[in-house]
């Protein structure tokens, strides 16, 4: 009789153990689900995560969904994601609230979610994200700051509707009310595309309207290039680490800029959050943020900080910031060569 | 027997087709089940009301390239209405999307009738004014949608008196696509209506000599795709739980689908059947792809390659046929 009652600890303990064993495989299948295609930011993301996977050595097939969809792709993405047995998925959401549906079929199915870049409501997931309100606060204040409080900007945005666009609205909106005298002199969507971006300010220098200075929602070299091709008088310029522009920042004679962090190797650290939770490490927060900064090119130890970051070996569109200290474990190379595992 | 055959020949290959794609899929992935195919049907949805209402349209000669921007607006006057507002109210939001889908497409229609500009153009310059009257409605993705709104395409249906095997292949989503469609196109189909549509879509000449009011049919057939857009706006707000104000792809899906469906593009010819199955044939691919983790860079070239090969194909026997 006595040894009966043990019986149900025994099938505890194998169980345990079976998960347990489960759980310390090492080669995991991550699925990873991406909304934008063809952007040298998301570009850069997909890229450290295949990075991420490979250097981890832990998975064995990374599962791509990487195409240009809205919130209803994404949910069948997810979907499908789920029906291929991934046992993680690491997604960019189309929506903060839009995709949660999926995002909880997933948990229940025992998938670890980690959503990057921007966040999710979905209680179930883990997130880690750059913090979009403060990345549009910093370098509209130092804009404004840089101006001397008072005068017309340009407020070329990203794509209308996109959820990191209005986030950055709010902080810039922010900055703005801190700042009575600056005046949105012109605001335009660039759908975070670099020709229409270019097109948009040739068009608006054409108008012969003065202007004091231009914030870019990371459309930001080719700013740059219109108004040293144009002869128009260098206003400062607020832009992203993207390496094309921290390269402006650096050489062009007269340029006054900053350009504020927005890693797109948070992508990397995503995988690597995944492989954390798989391993039984869960963060002490579901949520991590990660703030942006700042280097402008007025100070000494901005333009030191600019000279480090340069990296004229990257792609002009790919931010500089390839890796994200404590987070990613690839080198350069491997971010560089976009080869995920089994590739 | 081989009358039907050679009417339903397309569509019939087409669901060989299908069916054979689900076999393909079970062995990439043997777990690949029910809820799986539930994933499939909720995937399908908006797509399925996109084609459908390409469909009506182009049934009848025209071409409707404000598809998409008029499901981003119903789907975001959908969620703006509903959100924060009763079960109840939502009642009421339904058929105001609907009617609203109905008087845009209908609108459409007047104004290609009455300007006698090509449909292409005028359904061009509605896109643009629908996709900015969306970011008016609102200016990022939000809104709400009712729960049980929501719960209407989650889950499978209960049959009574039908093993639970059975009915897990019958997700919600589908019951729902059948009824919604099956609600407009079966009355149309045995209409008079419906024979004009087909008749000012053959010929617009010969059917103005044969009494038919081209305007008038045109005008409708256009409402009834506007119609097919407000559900399939509704589906994305279902889907979502929000209405996103940038259109989604599905102008492009859905004249893929129309053609991969046995419609032709010029009018006149095809049914409803075969775009709606064609749909289900490329969410299918599109699953397939992802369970095999091709290069995602590739994808959308092996989508656009199936489509081109199927289309040949069904063009060659075809012609077999014809030949004596």
């Amino acid at each position: 009789m006595k040894k009966l009652n043990y019986l149900p600890l025994v099938a505890g303990a194998v169980l345990l153990a079976s998960t347990a064993l489960s759980h310390a495989k090492d080669s995991y299948t991550i699925g990873v689900s991406n909304t934008v295609q063809g952007n040298g930011w998301r570009e850069e993301m997909v890229c450290a995560m295949k990075a991420e996977a490979l250097a981890s050595g832990k998975v064995s097939k990374l599962n791509i969904a990487h195409r240009n969809t809205d919130a209803a792709g994404q949910l069948e993405d997810i979907r499908n994601l789920i029906s291929a047995g991934v046992d993680a998925i690491v997604v960019n959401p189309a929506d903060p609230s839009g995709v949660n549906a999926a995002l909880a079929e997933a948990a229940k199915a025992g998938i670890v979610v980690v959503a990057v870049d921007q966040g999710v409501t979905e209680p179930s997931a883990y997130v880690i994200s750059n913090n979009q309100e403060e990345y549009a606060y910093l370098g509209a204040k130092w804009l404004f700051e840089t101006i001397g409080g008072k005068g017309e900007v340009v407020y070329m945005r990203g794509a209308a509707g996109a959820s990191a666009d209005s986030d950055r609205d709010k902080g810039f909106k922010r900055a703005l009310a801190e700042f009575p005298d600056v005046k949105v002199a012109h605001e335009v969507f660039t759908g975070w595309q670099q020709d229409q971006g270019k097109q948009q300010i040739l068009d608006f220098i054409a108008t012969g309207i003065p202007f004091d200075g231009i914030w870019t929602s990371g459309i930001d070299n080719v700013i740059v290039d219109a108004l040293v091709e144009s002869q128009a008088t260098l206003v400062p310029v607020v832009g992203a680490d993207n390496a094309g522009f921290v390269g402006q920042l650096n050489k062009v004679e007269g340029l006054k800029g900053a350009a504020v962090t927005n890693p797109g190797s948070i992508g990397g650290a995503g995988v690597a959050l995944a492989l954390q939770i798989l391993e039984g490490q869960k963060p002490a927060s579901q949520t991590v943020l990660v703030d942006p900064e700042l280097w402008e090119n007025v100070t000494p130890e901005g333009k030191a900080k600019l000279a480090a970051a340069a990296d004229p070996s990257l792609s002009a569109e790919w931010p500089v910031s390839i890796s994200i200290p404590n987070w990613t474990h690839y080198t350069k190379e491997q971010i560089v060569a976009c080869k995920g595992p089994g590739e | 027997m081989s009358r039907f055959l050679r009417r339903q020949g397309w569509v019939a290959g087409l669901f060989v087709l299908f069916l054979a794609l689900l076999v393909v899929t079970r062995l990439i992935q043997p777990g690949y089940g029910a809820a799986d195919f539930g994933s499939l049907a909720r995937a399908v949805l908006p797509y399925a009301f996109a084609v459908a209402a390409q469909t009506v349209v182009v049934l009848a000669g025209g071409i409707d390239l404000s598809v998409a921007a008029m499901m981003a607006l119903t789907s975001v006057t959908a969620a703006a209405l509903m959100a924060g507002a009763s079960e109840e109210f939502a009642l009421a939001v339904v058929p105001f999307v609907l009617a609203l889908g109905f008087a845009l497409g209908a609108m459409n229609g007047a104004l290609i009738v009455v300007s006698r500009v090509p449909d292409i153009v005028v359904t061009l310059a509605t896109l643009f004014m629908l996709q900015g009257a969306a970011l008016l409605v609102l200016d990022a993705p939000g809104g709400g949608a009712a729960e049980w709104l929501k719960a209407l395409i989650v889950g499978t249906v209960p049959i009574p008196g039908l093993p639970g095997a059975v009915t897990d292949w019958i997700p919600k989503a589908l019951v729902v696509l059948v009824i919604c469609l099956a609600v407009v196109w079966i009355p149309l189909r045995r209409s008079r209506l419906g024979l004009s549509l087909y008749a000012i879509g053959s010929s617009d000449l010969a059917a103005f000599r044969s009494g038919v009011p081209v305007a008038r049919t045109k005008i409708l057939a256009y409402a009834l795709g506007g119609l097919f857009a407000a559900m399939g706006g509704l589906t994305l707000t279902m889907s979502t739980g929000i209405g996103a104000p940038i259109p989604g792809p599905y102008l492009l899906a859905s004249v893929a689908a129309v053609v991969l469906g046995g419609v032709a593009l010029g009018g006149g010819r095809g049914g409803l059947l075969g775009p709606i199955i064609a749909v289900f044939v490329l969410r299918l691919v599109r699953t397939d792809l992802t369970l095999l983790a091709v290069d995602p860079n590739v994808t959308t070239i092996i989508e656009g390659v199936i489509m081109v090969v199927v289309v040949m194909l069904g063009a060659l026997v075809a012609m077999r046929g014809r030949t004596p």
